[in-house]
């Protein structure tokens, strides 16, 4: 009975050995049969400015995510676990996960419009008389108020994950602490944090995986993946493989992708989610 | 070891918790692989070192589990024609079955109920019915009764006792509570460190314990280290006559069970019993129909003895204690019995 | 007393304010795509994106649903993404669940296997798409689906059935093992097992693995960009793209795509939105409480 699953399953490890293979290839559209070149594609990739921008941008967002979307994430779930009404918290915590169920492609027109300097958000800053933000003035403007995008969109995981983690502490602990004349922020520092450390843990990885793997939202508000602005790791693959048509290049940059999307998978899975799972 | 339970008979696994009774239970059932050995039904091997033979489910062997585990998502007439689908009874067939059976265990009325809406007896009957509905070779209780409140465990007792022996229904039941034991099984085999210590009928195990632990589990019994002067066993000012050349060791352990013990306020001959000497009540309680009174010798406060008495006794106050000399257990400094003999026992020690 | 009574009311009123800051920087972006969708063209393109439209229009919609000129309508790509999506989130969440259960219940009898499918799937659920890119359509070309429906439906269910088993290994465990060795005894091999005794009892779990696969489906981008490419083939997020600014006579239109996009995965999230916030959770191994 668990056959589709180990068929689909086994389908993506294929995939990953058949990637590999061709990568060890020197297969593009010029070269219709291919040979084995060894690490000839690899050596090529790290000759490309575009594999050194693309890391740069793909650190910058992931960082940016990961910072950005823990500090804020932490800070409206410790506003919601103050909110006495549980019907309250819980719309206000759909509203920040919503983003996360409207498909990309509306996100990223929606916040091009949103970055339009005459009608969008800084018409707006102009009507309160204050300094209207250059959202794409310069390359690293674009890159930040990508950022951005990403907060808006992913923040809500976070917020979800750290709400759990308040709300699992022991509510009589909370109501000790209470009697014992802690302030809010007492209680957020010395009860709620030190007890949200698989929340911490929940949050950066999966921020990190988003944040790794986004495609969408940087192609579609690019124009498409031939602008270097936006350029991320997973673009630039797409890039090789649709526009450059070196197939063995686009297929090296692949593996090393998910090699470090493995690298930071497996562990969490196995030290992180199966643990929480099944600790019975 | 190998050991054969026959047909028809119920058996009872005593062991303090964490000793393996309950895993004994799951390697006959097969949710459990040995690591070593064979589980046989009849002449038929069922598993062997490393490997289950037989699959569970091919076993048509029946579990109470000690939580019952019903189906939350059924009626205890789907619970307990659950099996009979799986064996692909006909409906009809199913139907007959079941109703038969719930007649047999007063669940009738609840037929349409979930286990949720159910009270503990009838979830125990229950998971009961749906163990016997499908005429299972083995049943296994598994500490059938320790979620029941204790007004209605003699009666589930008498229930199971009943069923066992009109269907004359191989039984295996574990538990730590004697009293499970003792009143419906024919034969008892008593677990400790994944070992049988001891195998014999129940009265057996409770008159002459192989050790003090295995005392300890088939029933309560007070411990008492005894010097032996001249025939005679001295705790604190209580004075036990031993039968002459009877115990070689100068220091025993004494085992009296609380309820072959009485207290007298005064003196007196009681046929069967003999007066071992004066003691003080400390603590008067009451379980069960019956009170439990703590003594100490007079002359040592530190000494706790339980005695069942049928009527209360203030504490502070000094009584006699009479014991019943014949059922007195004498055991060595290993904590081994010495009197009396072992009968008729399997001992594996 | 009441000095502090008043800095109570005052701090309440100062958290209340705070997060209805943020809950309105939250709900900006969806505002500004619903308003936009009905304004005119002229109006959308002019006006502050911010403010309500002076005339109410519904000519973008009419534009966006049809199509114009070169522009492929939102039409047959709403319903080729209705009639995809739905059987695929069903299919994979049925047989991923399979799976997880597979892997459940070897967790005891061989803890290997369950441990290296559990890294499979996980996996599968977590990595980037694109490292897929050239073996996924080289695979496609060469077993004759690529361009096609069943090419499409094959790269979901890489991706999403292993990502449904993956939720649903979380949500197994709220049945406990007793149930299931209980059901053995009684005669019930694994497929009775899973369908009377787990599936009844994870089914809540079931409908928010189902609803989380759904949205993730709907929302693939990547996958129809690079399988199913041929106008005829658009899935919803690729056609929609067709209209994402840039082009001088989209204005209201961009919005409007935005919403026929967004306008299926919105209501679900209304009224189901409960069993999606659960299957994100169980990405972070179930998240109690929530």
């Amino acid at each position: 009975m668990a056959i589709p699953t180990l068929f689909f399953g086994g389908i993506i490890v294929f995939l990953l050995a058949w990637n590999f293979v061709v990568s060890l290839e020197n297969w593009s559209l010029f070269n219709p049969v291919p040979k084995f070149v060894g690490l000839a594609s690899y050596f090529y990739l790290f000759t490309q400015n575009y594999f050194y921008t693309s890391i740069s941008h793909t650190i910058l967002f992931t960082v940016g995510l990961v910072a950005v979307g823990n500090i804020l994430g932490l800070l409206l779930a410790a506003l919601l676990y103050f909110l006495p009404n549980n019907t309250q918290r819980a719309v206000y915590l759909s509203i920040f996960i919503y983003p996360m169920a409207i498909p990309p492609t509306a996100t990223a027109l929606v916040w091009l419009w949103l970055y339009n300097p005459q009608i969008g958000i800084d018409w707006l800053l102009l009507k309160l008389h204050l300094p209207s933000i250059p959202w794409f003035a310069t390359p690293l403007n674009t890159q930040l108020a990508l950022v951005l995008v990403e907060v808006w969109e992913y923040t809500g995981l976070a917020v979800l994950f750290y709400l759990a983690s308040f709300l699992s502490v022991d509510r009589s602990i909370i109501e000790a602490a209470r009697l014992d004349g802690a302030s809010s922020i007492n209680l957020l520092f010395r009860v709620l944090l030190p007890n949200s450390m698989n929340g911490f843990i929940i949050t950066t990885a999966l921020l990190f995986l988003f944040s790794f793997r986004i495609f969408d939202i940087p192609f579609i508000m690019s124009g498409s993946a031939t602008s270097p602005t936006l350029m991320t790791l997973v673009t630039y693959i797409y890039y090789l493989f649709a526009y450059s048509e070196y197939f063995s290049v686009a297929a090296a940059l692949a593996t090393l992708v998910a090699v470090i999307a493995a690298i930071v998978i497996i562990p969490y899975a196995l030290l992180g989610l199966k643990k929480w799972v099944f600790r019975r | 070891m190998t050991y054969k339970i026959n047909d028809g008979i119920a058996f009872g696994i005593l062991g303090p918790s964490g000793h393996g009774k309950t895993t004994l239970l799951r390697l006959i059932a097969g949710l459990e692989i040995p690591t070593d050995g064979y589980v046989y039904f009849d002449d038929e091997l069922m598993s062997g070192p490393g490997r289950i033979i037989v699959e569970p489910e091919r076993r048509n062997v029946a579990m109470v589990f000690q939580n019952w585990a019903l189906y939350p998502n059924m009626t205890v007439y789907d619970n307990i024609a659950f099996p009979l689908k799986m064996a692909k009874m006909s409906r009809h067939e199913i139907d007959r079955r079941v109703r038969e059976i719930a007649e047999e265990l007063e669940l009738t009325r609840v037929l349409n109920h979930y286990p949720k809406e159910l009270s503990g007896g009838q979830m125990q009957r229950t998971a009961l019915a749906r163990a016997l509905v499908k005429n299972p070779r083995i049943l296994l209780l598994d500490e059938p009764f320790s979620n029941l409140d204790a007004a209605l465990r003699d009666s589930a007792r008498a229930l199971v006792r009943r069923i066992q022996r009109e269907r004359k229904l191989t039984t295996i039941i574990v538990s730590h509570d004697p009293a499970d034991i003792f009143s419906i099984t024919d034969v008892a085999g008593v677990i400790i460190n994944g070992k049988f210590v001891q195998i014999g009928s129940p009265a057996d195990i409770y008159n002459t314990p192989a050790t003090t632990i295995i005392a300890t589990l088939s029933g309560d019994i007070n411990l008492l280290s005894a010097k032996v002067v001249e025939n005679t066993a001295l705790i604190a000012n209580l004075r036990i006559p031993l039968g002459k050349g009877l115990i070689n060791d100068n220091e025993v352990i004494i085992g009296l069970r609380p309820d072959e013990m009485k207290l007298l306020m005064e003196p007196q001959d009681i046929r069967g019993f003999i007066d071992i000497g004066k003691v003080r009540v400390k603590v008067s309680s009451y379980t069960l129909g019956v009170f439990r009174i703590v003594v100490s010798p007079i002359s040592d406060e530190n000494i706790n003895i339980i005695v069942v008495s049928d009527e209360f006794i203030e504490p502070g106050r000094e009584a006699h204690l009479l014991i019943k000399p014949d059922k007195i257990k004498i055991f060595n400094k290993e904590e081994k019995l010495i009197y009396p003999e072992l009968k008729n026992l399997i001992t594996a020690l | 007393m009441n000095s502090k009574y008043v800095v109570r009311v005052i701090k309440y009123a100062i958290l209340q304010l705070v997060v209805a800051i943020f809950i309105i920087l939250w709900l900006t972006p969806l505002y500004a795509m619903l308003v936009g969708g009905f304004k005119s063209n002229m109006e959308a393109a002019s006006a502050p994106i911010l403010l309500l439209p002076k005339q109410f229009s519904t000519e973008a919609y009419y534009f966006d649903w049809f199509g114009f000129g070169t522009l492929i309508g939102l039409e047959f790509p709403m319903i080729r993404q209705l009639l995809i999506t739905i059987p695929v989130a069903l299919a994979s969440v049925v047989f991923g669940s399979m799976g997880a259960y597979f892997f459940y219940i070897q967790m005891e009898r061989r803890p290997w296997v369950s441990n290296i499918g559990f890294s499979i799937i996980s996996l599968a659920t977590f990595l980037p798409a694109q490292t897929l890119t050239v073996p996924l359509i080289a695979l496609t070309s060469s077993i004759g689906i690529y361009q096609t429906y069943w090419g499409l439906a094959f790269a979901y269910f890489i991706f999403y059935l292993p990502t449904s088993a993956l939720l649903m290994s979380i949500f197994l465990p709220v049945v406990p093992n007793y149930l299931i060795e209980s059901a053995r005894l009684d005669g019930a091999r694994d497929w009775s097992i899973f369908w009377h005794v787990i599936f009844p009892l994870v089914l809540p779990g079931f409908l928010s693995t189902l609803i989380f696969v759904f949205l993730m489906v709907w929302q693939d981008f990547f996958t129809p960009l690079i399988i199913a490419t041929k106008p005829s083939l658009y899935m919803l997020p690729v056609a929609a793209r067709q209209y994402v600014g840039g082009y001088a006579i989209l204005y209201n239109r961009s919005f409007a795509a935005g919403v026929i996009t967004s306008l299926v995965p919105l209501i679900i999230f209304a009224f189901l939105g409960r069993y999606f916030i659960r299957g994100l959770a169980a990405l972070g191994g179930g998240a109690k409480g929530i």
